[in-house]
């Protein structure tokens, strides 16, 4: 096993007094602190739990050892002693004594970023950091809010910087692309009822309910919600986790499955004022859901601050923190996913790299959702029929325990659902009986009619099939973390529902106030979707800027026949999708080339004007031809959806697990380029591969084979943790609910965790495609082809961040033609390097079956890890964020087509869960919106002919974009994509909003 | 500096082939700029395409200071005060400093290119010309100075099914255009700068007489075959927008029956274009040509070609 490489710091001269002195402080520290607990009696509650004593030992040193202290938590007493125990649950290692002084003066932000830059790292279970954390915060917290005030005030005042001077007019002419509406050239053939499928007829004024809600989208806070793990917490200590009170073993998936169905149950059904969509995901205007058996547990050492940090501020009432400390978290402290994992494989190497950030992230480490479930199943079935199914497969399969248990499970979680359904139904009509408003007190009669049948059983209306689709989806958020839950084709299964109402009605009159009532339906539904936010921990909010749930809804391409699907639900959609510009539901469009019409895809470029931002846009074809190679049935291949940000899987019958993890492609550049060191952590984790100071690359194919050799190493570490993770999801947490909503979990009697579904795969993320093939590329052409720079000599500069050298960081970004350029070579290297992830992935045995898949986009990773990257050979300073997804570099070209040419020009194949890339498009002010939407068209309808996969607009200026971090409250609905989702740009870290001003920005010069 | 078309014909330099333009002309396009010009406007918005020769360009924005030049100039030409100096009378363009010139700001302008390497770097963008309705545009300086050349590498285009055009002053031989150029070209945006004569010879260096010749005559041809022939009119603050000019230019188009002409608004960015080639800038110091144009002025002249029935 890797060791990890104390870094060695020579103290000398007047080192002894030094250490002498931090140690002391550390020392003193530690002891107020014991004081403190041990002496005044009403802190004493906070060591304790419902279930005993809080005992654990917390030891705090430097990487040189010059500082050692720990202090001890046991029955209720708290010792300090000067050598921390060989049984200490965790170790906080600072890099240094002056780290040790920042982190005890640093602000908040500060200090995460220490934890980032490998400043300071944890050895052992970190359940007991944060409850040590939170015990600091008991004592520290009202300067911890002040610090975090006044870091508030700083960071306005910087962005003010920005923009010193306000220019109302940019906000203004977002506001004014709202105004604007074209008409469609021609009607889809699947378009049956609109006349003018692009709707202009109706704005948002329309819908006082909508226009309503969206206000209070943006003002309303969001708060902790602790119904759900309280739920949960209960249950497991009246009913055990392991063994059942009287000690047989607990079968994972009936475990679960009961207290999914006591959650449902005694969850407090809410139909929100107004609304036409029954259920919420929490118990709170907008809630977040610590996930307890996951990475719940990290908002431990936030209880008192959480409602002050910088991002993501949530609301949480004294008396929910207090049982969140008292009785829940202490509960899941060793039951966590990551815990688990840890004391089963004995804090492995594959865990303690995830936990320094820089090089992969897993993402199971909190959520294995990234799923569709099978929503046709439920409207066509209700849960009454799908439990039918469920009860023929247990029938015609009754030789097998453990299947049977798997199949029990489902039907338990469905009765759960079922429940939950009928209380929503009492709800509304206990609502309606005391509504004085009387066309209020008809919608909520309806609402209980309608909760009272689905979703219990089929869908007959859209009413009914938006209810039961949000209703399971509520499920889904219980059951699973809400990261990444998707919604997959809505416009297909909702079409029929709309169809059969439109059918009953007579006159035009009828229709044409149905249309505007679908489009009110749908719109509600949108706003259901924003009634949760992820609950994360401060550093992940830095980590993951900005990002909601990302539920994916996907619109268009073409049927399971293969024909045309684009249809008058598309169109409504996309309608909501202009009126509203959320962050979430994330909107995804399919577009066919050669079956679906220019009429759609202008549609598409003229909701992303409006929106700056949204849909995504994606090719049918090409996708589709990406995939073939998995074999799925030729109809199923037809039926895919994008989950999570951009990632196809099949809908309703894929177990796909799109984003298991984020893996830094740059990582392995900089340890072949440190001979397995990784700069930034000072850690030798990788193999042997070469001294460029020695010499030892004699060509660009050795040093290349270095780099794939560190990659390599770091994807076998990943992929070691994902199968611990995964097992520790099977025992944990297995998902019998959304088993129930996936195609062959019933049928193979096996959980989705364990591979039940009809297919099964993992997708990855690589990040930072084109920092690499340019450094490669510049290591190439400079260093071999045209020798003009020595190895070592790039070395020297890339170590020193080209400070001392830049001439040559000149001649590295001008001279060298980089991905983006429309250099054949540079192409030629991209997919090189795509096709090694590709072959060395997807045959990796899967622990479900099934495949890898390979995806080169980054959510936010591209900001995150790039500020844990030193500079490139490529010339990318220090720090400085990556490109997203696979965007080229901005100088790469000054010509915007270049860029879409080279990325049209990756093999498809080699791209398995989809790409991301950003394009920047703006539109001169002088243009009429025909002209700008024809532009767009063209741009993208060429890029997809040339075999393009994805693309994503950000339609806005940076100066703009500067405006709005100066003067955020004018731009609260100022929707960017980052690399995948979306996010509304005021709410983003700093860091993101710069690399968001600094992106190329591509348009008309004037 | 000055040439007529009668002196150059031999290869011509090319200055820059800009990809994904949405503004000289419809749809998405290629811009070949050529490098030459018959005429000597004061305000070129492209001084560094006046001259047909080759020229040395100094950014100073993008030059990092590193010096690498100042050993490698056999002619002792650059210098260092403050900022880089380029003693363009000492300089004979031999080019040995923008090989070694690692950030790019010192760099040739001007570059030969065969017709096949133009028309290979504006090839790769045929999807887009495509799907938008675009095409390659030839602008400059003045293509029309080079009518072999231009002539086969709008030949080529076509045989490759590309939409092209032509940017042009209009002072040209209208014979050997008609029967080298005009075949080949879908459309043609004509500049008209100046209706009086004088103010024409001492703004731009010729008097006007030949371009509006030309114009009416190109315009019978183009009406004939319905090609589109464009008129623009750059608005030059107090040289060619002036109610008398612009009063002038819509009656002349406005007689021939033109219906449509463009307006150029002004741009003053030019002036940092021409101290990068270190070329005069007489109008450096002037207000209204180193600022932005105020609207008044655009919406004025965009009311008398209303009047004159003309769409601008």
């Amino acid at each position: 096993m890797q060791q990890h490489v104390a870094a060695q710091h020579q103290t000398p001269g007047g080192a002894v007094q030094k250490k002498r002195s931090t140690n002391f402080l550390v020392n003193v520290l530690l002891h107020a602190m014991a004081m403190f607990f041990n002496r005044r009696s009403s802190l004493r509650k906070y060591l304790a739990s419902d279930n005993g004593w809080l005992n654990f030992t917390v030891g705090i040193r430097t990487e040189a050892g010059s500082v050692e202290s720990a202090i001890s938590f046991q029955n209720g007493k708290v010792s300090v002693a000067h050598h921390i125990p060989a049984n200490a649950d965790v170790v906080v290692i600072l890099a240094s004594d002056t780290a040790l002084k920042k982190l005890l003066t640093a602000p908040t932000t500060e200090q995460v970023y220490m934890l980032l830059k490998s400043e300071m790292r944890t050895e052992g279970k970190q359940t007991y950091l944060l409850m040590f954390l939170f015990l600091v915060s008991v004592l520290l917290h009202n300067q911890q809010i002040k610090g975090l005030e006044k870091e508030r005030a700083h960071f306005r005042k910087s962005a003010f910087s920005e923009c010193p001077q306000h220019r109302p007019e940019l906000s203004r002419e977002l506001a004014e692309r709202r105004a604007q509406r074209m008409v469609a050239e021609s009607v889809d053939p699947g378009v049956k009822f609109l006349g003018d499928p692009y709707l202009p007829q109706f704005t948002l004024e329309d819908f006082p309910r909508l226009k309503k809600f969206l206000d209070l989208h943006f003002d309303t806070r969001a708060q902790v919600c602790i119904e759900m793990p309280k739920l949960l917490t209960e249950w497991h200590k009246k009913n055990g986790f392991d063994a059942k009170p009287d000690g047989t073993p607990w079968v994972p998936e009936l475990r679960r499955g009961y207290a999914f169905k006591y959650i449902m149950e005694n969850r407090r059904p809410i139909i929100r004022k107004d609304d036409l969509v029954a259920g919420t995901t929490t118990s709170k205007e907008v809630g977040a859901l610590p996930y307890v058996d996951a990475a719940g547990t990290y908002l431990w050492p936030e209880l008192f601050t959480v409602p002050h940090r910088l991002l993501f501020p949530y609301d949480i009432t004294e008396e929910e923190a207090w049982t969140l400390h008292h009785e829940i978290f202490p509960y899941w402290a060793d039951k966590n996913f990551r815990e688990r994992l840890r004391s089963r494989h004995n804090d492995p190497l594959a865990l303690r790299i995830d936990e320094r950030f820089a090089v992969y992230f897993s993402f199971k480490s909190s959520a294995f959702s990234h799923i569709i479930p099978d929503f046709p199943r439920i409207l066509r079935l209700g849960t009454h029929g799908i439990i039918e199914e469920i009860r023929a497969d247990m029938t015609r399969d009754p030789g097998d325990a453990g299947r049977n248990a798997a199949r029990e499970a489902m039907i338990v979680s469905l009765e759960g659902l079922a429940a939950y359904s009928k209380n929503l139904a009492r709800q509304a009509a206990d609502d309606a009986a005391s509504e004085a408003d009387l066309k209020r007190r008809i919608e909520l009669e309806n609402l209980s009619g309608v909760c009272t049948r689905v979703v219990e059983y089929p869908a007959r209306t859209l009413d009914e099939a938006v209810n039961a689709i949000w209703i399971s989806m509520v499920g889904a958020h219980i059951e699973n973390t809400n990261a990444g839950l998707s919604l997959g084709r809505l416009d297909q299964w909702l079409q029929p529902y709309f169809e059969a109402d439109m059918a009953k009605l007579e006159t035009n009159q009828e229709r044409e106030a149905y249309i505007k009532h679908a489009i009110e339906l749908i719109g509600c539904f949108f706003f259901r979707c924003t009634d949760h936010l992820p609950c994360m921990p401060y550093i992940a909010t830095i980590y993951f800027g900005g990002s909601s749930s990302d539920q994916a809804i996907t619109l268009g391409g073409v049927n399971p026949d293969g024909e045309d699907a684009v249809n008058d639900m598309t169109y409504l959609f996309l309608k909501v999708t202009e009126m509203l510009s959320l962050r979430d539901p994330n909107m995804n469009a399919r577009y066919h080339p050669g079956k679906n019409s220019d009429t759609y895809l202008k549609r598409l470029c003229e909701v992303n004007l409006t929106t700056a931002a949204t849909p995504s846009m994606h090719n049918d074809a090409v996708i589709m031809e990406s995939l073939r190679q998995f074999n799925y049935d030729e109809r199923d291949l037809n039926d895919w959806a994008a989950v999570g940000c951009v990632e196809p899987t099949i809908a309703g019958k894929h177990t796909g697990h799109t984003n298991f993890q984020l893996i830094n492609l740059v990582a392995a550049l900089e340890m072949a380029l440190n001979n397995g060191t990784h700069p930034l952590m000072r850690w030798k984790l990788g193999p042997d591969t070469g001294v460029i100071e020695n010499g030892d690359f004699k060509s660009f194919e050795q040093f290349y084979e270095a780099f794939l050799t560190q990659f390599t190493f770091l994807i076998d570490q990943s992929i070691q943790l994902n199968n611990w993770y995964a097992a520790e999801h099977q025992y944990v947490r297995p998902t019998p609910y959304i088993s129930a909503l996936i195609d062959g979990c019933s049928r193979n009697g096996l959980d989705a965790t364990k591979g039940g579904a009809k297919y099964n795969s993992s997708g990855t993320a690589i990040i930072g495609l084109a920092d690499v093939t340019d450094s490669l590329m510049v290591i190439k052409k400079l260093v071999f082809d045209e020798k003009k720079v020595p190895f070592a000599h790039l070395k020297r500069a890339v170590d020193t961040d080209f400070r001392n050298d830049p001439a040559l960081h000149a001649m590295v970004t001008k001279k060298v033609p980089f991905f983006g350029s429309g250099s054949d070579e540079a192409v030629a290297m991209a997919n090189r390097i795509t096709k090694f992830a590709h072959d060395y992935y997807t045959p990796i045995p899967h622990y479900r079956g099934g495949k890898y898949t390979v995806g080169f986009w980054s959510m936010s990773q591209h900001v995150a890890f790039g500020t844990l990257t030193g500079a490139l050979p490529s010339g990318r300073r220090a720090g400085q964020p990556f490109t997203p997804g696979l965007t080229p570099e901005p100088n790469a070209s000054r010509s915007l087509l270049d860029n879409m040419r080279d990325v049209a020009r990756l093999d498809p194949h080699n791209i398995t869960n989809n790409l991301a890339f950003n394009v920047k498009i703006v539109p001169s002010p002088h243009d009429t919106r025909e002209k700008a939407v024809q532009d767009m068209f063209s741009y993208v309808k060429t890029y997809f002919t040339l075999g393009g996969m994805q693309m994503q607009m950000n339609v806005v200026t940076s100066d703009t974009l500067r405006d709005a971090m100066a003067y955020p409250d004018s731009y609260r609905n100022l929707l960017v994509r980052i690399s995948g989702y979306n996010a509304y740009f005021v709410t983003l870290h700093r860091d993101l909003q710069l690399e968001l001003i600094h992106r190329a920005e591509y348009g008309i010069e004037r | 500096m000055k040439s007529t078309p009668e002196k150059v014909q031999r290869s011509p330099l090319i200055l820059d082939i800009k990809g994904n333009s949405l503004d000289d002309g419809p749809g998405i396009r290629s811009v070949v700029f050529f490098k030459g010009c018959p005429l000597s406007c004061v305000w070129c918005h492209n001084p560094e395409s006046k001259g047909s020769g080759e020229e040395i360009s100094y950014d100073a924005k993008e030059c990092i200071g590193c010096d690498t030049c100042l050993s490698t100039c056999p002619r002792g030409a650059l210098s260092r005060v403050n900022s880089l100096y380029v003693d363009r009378n000492r300089c004979d363009l031999c080019f040995a400093c923008t090989g070694f010139c690692p950030s790019g700001a010192l760099s040739r302008v001007g570059r030969e290119m065969s017709i096949e390497e133009i028309a290979a770097k504006v090839i790769v963008d045929k999807p887009f010309f495509e799907t938008s309705g675009g095409g390659v545009t030839l602008s400059g300086g003045e293509p029309t100075l080079f009518m072999d050349f231009v002539s086969q590498l709008l030949s080529l285009l076509k045989t490759h099914g590309i939409g092209t055009l032509l940017e042009t002053c209009g002072q040209f031989d209208l014979d050997r255009f008609m029967d080298r150029l005009y075949p080949y070209l879908d459309a043609i945006y004509y500049d008209i700068k100046l209706m009086d004569s004088k103010a024409h010879e001492h703004y731009c260096g010729v008097s006007n007489a030949r371009i509006l010749d030309n114009f009416t005559r190109l315009h019978a041809a183009a009406a004939a075959d319905g090609r589109t022939l464009l008129p623009r009119i750059p608005l030059i603050p107090d040289i060619t927008d002036s109610t008398e000019n612009i009063t002038g230019i819509a009656g002349f188009l406005g007689c021939l029956g033109v219906k449509k002409a463009a307006l150029l608004a002004y741009n003053p960015l030019w002036h940092e274009k021409s101290a990068k080639i270190g070329a005069d800038d007489p109008c450096r110091d002037n207000h209204l040509m180193s600022s932005w144009p105020e609207c008044e002025r655009l919406e004025r002249a965009r009311e008398i070609f209303m009047q004159a029935g003309i769409e601008p």
